[in-house]
């Protein structure tokens, strides 16, 4: 009996592991062109998203759900609907916060801390984050989608957050998800749906 | 004669300059322990929107509780996007430091946070004296040389303010709002020695 479920246990491994494979430096390199391309041809992004909080001592992640904005150059709005409604718009230099109606503005340069961690999130949308100076990257592709695994070189950022996994569709290379663990192993889960690309967008929508 | 030592006690205590306990009366303590319940079930995860504003500086963040087992809570916070700020365990009557992030990470900024959150999440508290305002039973504890003071509404029963004091100065008042089954939907803590307030809102389930 044990023996069975010993291979049965095989086998679940290794269907596994045959769903993710790593990609090949051909592959990466047309990858890595794909995502440029779609960067090049992107002005403007929206899209829903569900945010994941996993601990390890909670009985049930905490789940909250909002929007996303972007545009070209790099302004970038987050808005949280449920269960509470907050948005930060990041603009140049400057978060924008509106906090159930509190307002506040924030100096970026406040915190460099605070400014890789903004900017990372900023560049998790458009999937701009192929800087091999910061993090070590590796690849792998699944059905449907490219898998791609930042490793925070910087040890203060690994303090925080040891890896970034991005998801991103295999067709379009638009990203689907973004995972960021903590070196306890707790993690954030922002999984995006209903992107629009190069939809009209006022600018006003980036203004608090 | 049953009365003498109470009537001294009441001349003692009036005639300190703490506001916390002036025009109270004082009465025989009725239990050995005060019980805050608000956070006390083990399968309940309590989670707050937090509002924070210091020195006129607003932020905010989100707010975990968990009570773990008998004698320890899990406390964490982390901004909106989920990224740890501080992470305390509370075991018994020790402070365990899980995790603090390095711009928050000094002395009086930690220890200021860890009593607030000591002051919440403790559980049975023994009891030193108690008084009666009229519209409250209070209970008055000891905490190393601090004292907590607990404000149950006569009439509903709910606990409904924790003021921790020095001799003679309140330091922070801690109240709990819009309480259904034992959950507090809106906490404020407010400290009076320093320009420190925490808001907290519970998550709203659909």
């Amino acid at each position: 009996m044990y023996k069975y479920v010993f291979i049965l246990i095989l086998l679940l491994f290794s269907s596994v592991q045959a769903q993710e494979e790593k990609m090949t430096v051909f592959e990466i390199e047309s990858f890595k062109i794909l995502i440029k391309e779609v960067a090049e041809k992107t002005n403007t992004i929206t899209a829903d998203f569900v945010q994941i909080k996993h601990l390890n001592f909670l009985t049930n992640d905490i789940e909250t759900i909002g929007k996303i904005a972007f545009k070209t150059p790099n302004w970038v709005k987050w808005e949280y609907t449920k269960p509470y409604v907050y948005s930060v718009i990041f603009k140049e230099n400057l978060i924008l916060i509106n906090d159930g109606g509190t307002k506040s503005d924030v100096k970026i340069s406040a915190s460099k801390l605070f400014k890789k961690l903004n900017d990372l999130i900023v560049k998790s949308v458009t999937g701009d984050m192929f800087d091999e100076e910061n993090f070590n990257i590796s690849y792998y592709k699944e059905a449907a989608a490219y898998k791609v695994i930042f490793a925070s070189k910087d040890k203060k950022l690994a303090s925080l957050i040891e890896t970034f996994v991005i998801h991103f569709k295999k067709e379009t290379g638009a990203v689907m998800e973004v995972k960021m663990i903590e070196p306890s192993q707790d993690f954030t889960k922002i999984v995006f749906t209903n992107r629009i690309e190069n939809s009209k967008l006022n600018d006003e929508v980036f203004t608090n | 004669m049953r009365f003498l030592p109470i009537s001294i006690l009441f001349l003692l205590i009036t005639s300190c300059s703490l506001q916390t306990t002036k025009n109270l009366i004082v009465k025989e303590v009725s239990h050995i322990e005060v019980d805050n319940p608000y956070f006390s079930n083990t399968y309940i995860d309590y989670i707050y929107k937090a509002k924070i504003d210091i020195y006129g500086r607003k932020f905010g963040g989100i707010l975990i509780i968990k009570k773990i087992d008998e004698n320890s809570h899990r406390v964490v916070f982390t901004t909106e996007f989920g990224n740890k700020l501080f992470d305390f365990l509370f075991e018994n009557d020790t402070v365990i430091n899980n995790f603090v992030i390095e711009e928050l990470d000094k002395k009086f900024i930690v220890n200021t946070l860890q009593n607030d959150f000591k002051l919440l999440v403790s559980q049975k508290n023994k009891v030193l004296n108690q008084f009666d305002s009229g519209l409250e039973d209070i209970y008055k504890t000891i905490d190393d040389k601090q004292f907590n003071f607990y404000f149950i509404n006569k009439k509903s029963h709910i606990l409904d303010k924790i003021v921790r004091t020095s001799k003679s100065k309140v330091i922070v008042e801690v109240l709990f709002s819009n309480v259904e089954s034992v959950i507090a939907n809106s906490i404020l803590i407010h400290h009076k020695n320093i320009k420190l307030n925490i808001g907290l809102e519970l998550f709203k389930k659909d």
